[in-house]
């Protein structure tokens, strides 16, 4: 990693003041980003002014459609390796650029060191054990109020001290690392990459001992270990694990870590190891640990890192309709996806025609944002990858936080579009002020999700169940977390504890709020491995998914029942009636049919189905 | 050259066995190899196994000292991992082939490599105390090549080298298959326990395993004791062994007759054998007697029924070039010594009697004495309750199941019970798959279960409807599993739970009742 900003760097005069800050000034970024090759940049503006982009985007999938975008993955990169970054962009060791509009701070105030593009520089975190997952003690996932995004969540780099030799780092329960094909390291959850050179190589022999027998390893079993691979080109991911997660659920993990990594630096990043086997990428991804912390703090209570499906904010039709009127209004000016979040969960999202957005690149992109300090603090304009979208190209999303929940991000693919989108901004914010939208989201998270006591035990109330839920006042004026005032149950009818829909169509999913007993977040990491199992039991690859399972065990009773349209897990008490239970889960399957309308997010992209 | 040549095709798989502590030293590592199959596969590659071998379990030894590398699981192949020996380790490389009958259960090959070093150990003794005789290796070497070639042989299927795959879901290696019988016959059984055990004179008693065809009908030994000398027995021994020639795992094989290739060991295998012997003499550099003469207990047609109802063989010499045959023995776990193996063959009924070495004042000249003791108190028992067995013997689909394919075990006493394999033969290859994946699903939770502290017993349920309808049942509780495909069923799970309800009632004592 390099310390030192670029003498030449196109920041000016504040630059020695913001050591630790990758900001560029909105002039600056201009003129860096005029650096680029003006034809390219014409060629795209021809594109988008004939509407066509999008077509192109598709067409052309592999092609780097925006050439001037991967200044951050290609330029940052290949200057690197050129060993003459000076020209561009700062101080590369960040690997990052955020074109951050300084309206509403004073122009001549240097920003704040932390405002950078990703939060917790590295060895400047706080040195928390929030994740320590030594033993058993592994953090608590969340479903009410236990911290789920970055700002609560992201806390750098852990155990920078740890290293191989280190008793408490070889029993950490999960380990992630990343390293390229040459055996140096890029990435690890514990301990200082740098420290953990000499296992990094061995994690590279053996990679490579295989490889070299005409064959590629893939898992490795010791007891209650797994040591599961993934090769990428010339990137390799290790997970480390004595969870009991499954082996396609880690490997599953490794896809979204190397995800992630391509939202930062596209996959264009591979050409760098063409040229130099023994590129060092560590400095690229520098001050992104909180993004990759949070992203497996996510493994262990999003479903979304297993189902591939995301999830939304419950909310009346009308208002979600209104929002994403407005959304689709300014994805007809050359916005290629408008997405409007709250935390996690989507409260609208539209794409341009023929564009669609997949769910892991929505999951991937709101833990960039929100695990990023910086998105915050300020409207940004920052070069992003939607790696199942298009791995090999940079878009540019604008961000904007309306309160601290809730963001909007405007995705395009134009490197000029920054005053264009901070417009449409501004023209959502009034309609979403003045419908109430942002209102209506504050209360919804309020409110929180379904319940499983909400669960109509009659089949008669089916119908005005969902929206009397919805529009009735203080249903719960309970914080998510808390538990519901005078709420003393024990679960849902016929022992449901919780349960998961997902919509196959809609690729979305709903699940129910966290209700006693599932109320310590040890039961509720556990009910969650224990969904990620019955998924990958219930999914296989060789012979297609089941239709029905039935699991009891010591803990719990678990049913899932796949037919052409839905998913639904649903957990019971152990002791459950399986006749009882079965009924239930019919009856949640209405449940959200009847509430359809008010969990998902119905005709998301209009034009890709 | 060897088993992967000729009528044999080799399908990819690798077995190999090597010590750990051996060939520490740059340019010897080829002496860590104590048994490499096939024979003609160059060292490098046998190096190159071995060496990722011991790379990871040196790797995964980091974080799981207690239970290093069990199984390598990469795109084309799998390594199953089996520490037989502190130091020794067997490894089973087998390769995947999406398209043809190549999906395994890992617990299911490891049980091969769990069961051929078990049939080592109780002929030959530990593999360390055979390198502790001799530090060259030869001696473990030749005893190594000689049993577990042999025992390879049993896999040979047909032109094909097959190993347990998941058309054997609904069998389980390396337990025992019981007879069941009447309270009536249980009683005579017992009585001729008894005469047998005093047949032996005051001095020693035997302890006896009688089979009826490839069934245990009772047993004296202890229970892993009783699992090799049934194993034995099954494949070397019972009337259906010596017919065949061959091994006859009547219930594991599918379909109704396996009809194994009889490859001749001494025309084929042997012959690579001595050749394998000749070069790895060349290559060691001790120059011991490449003869050790190794008794191969596993040798095919070397058992036959002599006149007095007594099995002979000449597997076993007196002494180094010698051609007086020896009495086998085996060395017992649990009674921690060498035993005189005697069996007693009358129609279906096979009695395998097994006295103590050195209870016999003079040794193996004692042996005539006692089998003529046999003969006189015991064979008319023998005969009689060979009749009565024979009489209630339903006949080969003894322990079918109408509707059902199940697979019943006692883990704590190794015992199974299953669908006999004619009947499994009409399942599906997609309902066999199913129910392949969910014994992995099962096995992972075991294996977590039994390695955990706490001692709680593992009480599970599992009912899958697949996407062919079949219905895939596993249940475990207090030391039981069961596990079940019901291939043309209704659709509702309360059916599918039914059905096991009933099963389990009738034929499982109600272990798997929910009341």
């Amino acid at each position: 990693m390099d310390p030192d900003p670029s003498p030449s760097q196109p920041v000016d005069g504040d630059a020695d003041q913001i050591p630790c800050s990758t900001v560029v000034t909105e002039e600056d970024g201009v003129r860096d980003l005029r650096l680029d090759d003006p034809a390219d940049r014409k060629g795209t503006e021809e594109l988008e002014s004939n509407g066509s982009m999008q077509n192109e985007l598709r067409h052309e999938g592999d092609m780097e459609i925006v050439e001037e975008i991967p200044q951050r993955a290609q330029d940052l990169v290949e200057e690197t390796v050129l060993a003459s970054s000076e020209e561009v962009l700062g101080d590369s060791s960040r690997g990052a650029l955020v074109w951050r509009e300084s309206s509403d701070r004073d122009g001549e105030e240097p920003p704040s060191p932390s405002s950078s593009g990703y939060a917790g520089e590295r060895g400047s975190s706080v040195g928390s054990s929030e994740n320590d997952d030594i033993g058993d003690v592994e953090n608590g996932f969340s479903g009410q109020g236990n911290p789920i995004d970055g700002i609560a969540w992201g806390t750098g780099r852990k155990h920078i001290g740890e290293d191989e030799a280190s008793v408490s780092w070889r029993k950490r329960k999960k380990h992630f690392f990343v390293l390229s094909h040459s055996g140096k390291p890029i990435y690890s959850r514990y301990g200082d990459e740098h420290k953990l050179a000499g296992f990094s190589a061995t994690l590279q022999a053996i990679i490579s001992f295989v490889e070299n027998s005409g064959d590629c390893v893939q898992l490795v079993r010791a007891g209650n270990h797994q040591v599961v691979f993934l090769v990428k080109g010339p990137i390799y991911l290790v997970c480390i694990s004595c969870t009991e997660e499954t082996n396609e659920a880690l490997r599953g993990q490794l896809e979204l870590i190397y995800g992630q990594m391509l939202v930062i630096l596209t996959k264009s990043v591979n050409r760098c190891f063409e040229r130099n086997p023994k590129f060092d990428m560590t400095p690229l991804l520098g001050g992104t640990d909180d993004v990759f912390s949070s992203l497996i703090h996510a493994f262990s209570w999003n479903p979304a890192t297993f189902l591939h499906a995301y999830t939304c904010l419950p909310l009346a039709y009308s208002t979600r309709q209104a929002a994403g009127a407005i959304l689709q209004d300014v994805a007809d000016s050359g916005v290629l996806f408008a997405i409007l979040m709250c935390k996690h969960k989507v409260i609208s999202l539209v794409g341009a025609q023929k564009a669609s957005l997949r769910p892991d690149d929505v999951l991937l992109l709101s833990n960039f944002v929100l695990s990023s300090e910086s998105f915050r603090t300020s409207e940004s304009f920052s070069p992003i990858c939607l790696p199942r979208y298009n791995p090999m190209a940079f878009l540019y999303a604008y961000i904007h936080f309306f309160d601290v929940d809730t963001y909007l991000m405007l995705l395009t693919t134009s490197s000029e579009a920054f005053y264009h989108l901070k417009d449409c901004r501004v023209r959502i914010e009034r309609v979403l002020v003045t419908s109430n939208v942002l209102s209506e989201v504050q209360r919804s998270l309020l409110d929180g999700g379904l319940h499983v006591e909400d669960l109509p035990v009659d089949s008669s109330s089916h119908s005005g169940s969902s929206s009397s839920r919805l529009s009735q006042d203080g249903l719960t004026s309970a914080a998510p977390g808390r538990v519901r005032e005078g709420y003393t149950g024990i679960g849902g009818p016929s022992g449901l504890w919780h349960f998961i829909y997902r919509s196959i169509y809609l690729d979305q999913y709903v699940s129910s709020e966290f209700s006693p007993p599932l109320n310590s977040a040890s039961r509720q990491k556990w009910l969650y491995r224990a969904y990620q199992r019955l998924y990958a039991s219930m999914h296989d690859k060789g012979s297609g998914p089941h239709k029905k399972q039935f699991r009891r065990d010591e803990n719990y009773v678990m049913l899932c029942w796949i037919t052409q349209d839905f998913e639904l897990y649903a957990a019971f008490d152990p002791l459950a009636d399986k006749a009882l239970a079965i009924k239930t889960c019919d009856r949640v399957c209405h449940w959200i049919r009847d509430m359809e309308n008010e969990v998902f997010l119905l005709g998301a992209s209009p034009f890709s189905w | 050259m060897g088993l992967s040549s000729g009528t044999i095709v080799n399908e990819g798989v690798q077995f190999c066995v090597f010590d750990l502590k051996r060939g520490q030293h740059e340019g010897e590592e080829v002496d860590k190899i104590l048994y490499f199959f096939p024979f003609d596969c160059p060292y490098s590659v046998q190096l190159s196994v071995i060496g990722l071998s011991e790379g990871l379990i040196t790797f995964t030894r980091i974080f799981s000292p207690e239970a290093p590398c069990e199984v390598i699981e990469a795109e084309r192949h799998t390594h199953v991992f089996y520490q037989a020996e502190p130091d020794i380790w067997m490894v089973m490389i087998v390769e995947k082939n999406k398209d043809t009958e190549h999906v395994w259960r890992c617990d299911g090959l490891r049980v091969v490599l769990k069961e051929v070093h078990s049939l080592f150990v109780m002929f030959y003794g530990p593999l360390q105390s055979l390198l502790d005789k001799q530090p060259s290796g030869d001696l473990a070497r030749s005893h190594l090549y000689s049993f577990v070639t042999d025992y390879l042989t049993d896999f040979h299927v047909g032109k094909k080298f097959q190993l347990p795959s998941f058309r054997e879901s609904l069998g389980e290696r390396g337990t025992i298959q019981m007879l069941t019988i009447e309270r009536e016959v249980a009683i005579e059984v017992q009585s001729l326990v008894t005469v047998l055990e005093s047949c032996a004179g005051r001095s020693a008693m035997f302890s006896s395993l009688v089979l009826f065809q490839n069934l245990l009908v009772s047993s004296t030994l202890s229970p892993d004791d009783t699992v090799n000398v049934f194993a034995y027995a099954v494949m070397r021994l019972t009337p259906q062994a010596l017919s065949l020639g061959t091994n006859s795992w009547s219930y594991l094989r599918r379909g109704p007759s396996p009809n194994v290739t009889n490859l001749s060991p001494l025309s084929t295998t042997s012959a690579s054998l001595e050749d394998h012997q000749h070069r790895s003499n060349d290559s060691s550099s001790g120059n011991q007697d490449p003869n050790y003469n190794v008794p191969r207990a596993l040798q095919r047609e070397k058992w036959s029924k002599g006149k007095d109802g007594f099995l002979v063989t000449d597997i076993w010499l007196k002494e180094s070039g010698s051609s007086i045959a020896a009495n086998p023995s085996v060395w017992l776990k649990q009674a921690e010594q060498r035993m005189f193996l005697l069996i007693y063959q009358h129609r279906s009924m096979t009695v395998v009697l097994l006295v103590p070495v050195n209870s016999l004042s003079n040794g193996e000249k004692d042996l005539p004495m006692l089998k003529q003791q046999v003969i006189e108190n015991a064979a008319q028992k023998i005969v009689r309750v060979e009749e009565r067995l024979s009489k209630g013997w339903p006949g080969e689909n003894a322990n079918h199941v109408k509707g059902y394919r199940y697979l019943l075990l006692d883990t704590d006493h190794n015992i199974s019970r299953a669908s006999p394999p004619g009947k499994v033969a009409t399942l599906t290859k997609d309902s066999l798959l199913a129910l392949n994946k969910l014994r992995k699903e099962i096995d992972l939770e075991k294996n977590r279960a039994e390695r955990s502290d706490s001692k709680r017993e593992k009480d599970v349920e599992v009912c899958v409807r697949a996407r062919n309808n079949a219905w895939i049942i596993a249940r475990m509780s207090r030391g039981k599993e069961l596990y079940m495909v019901l291939d043309k069923a209704n659709e509702t799970i309360l059916f599918a739970s039914d059905a096991v309800e009933k099963f389990s009632n009738r034929y499982c004592d109600g272990a798997f009742s929910l009341d």
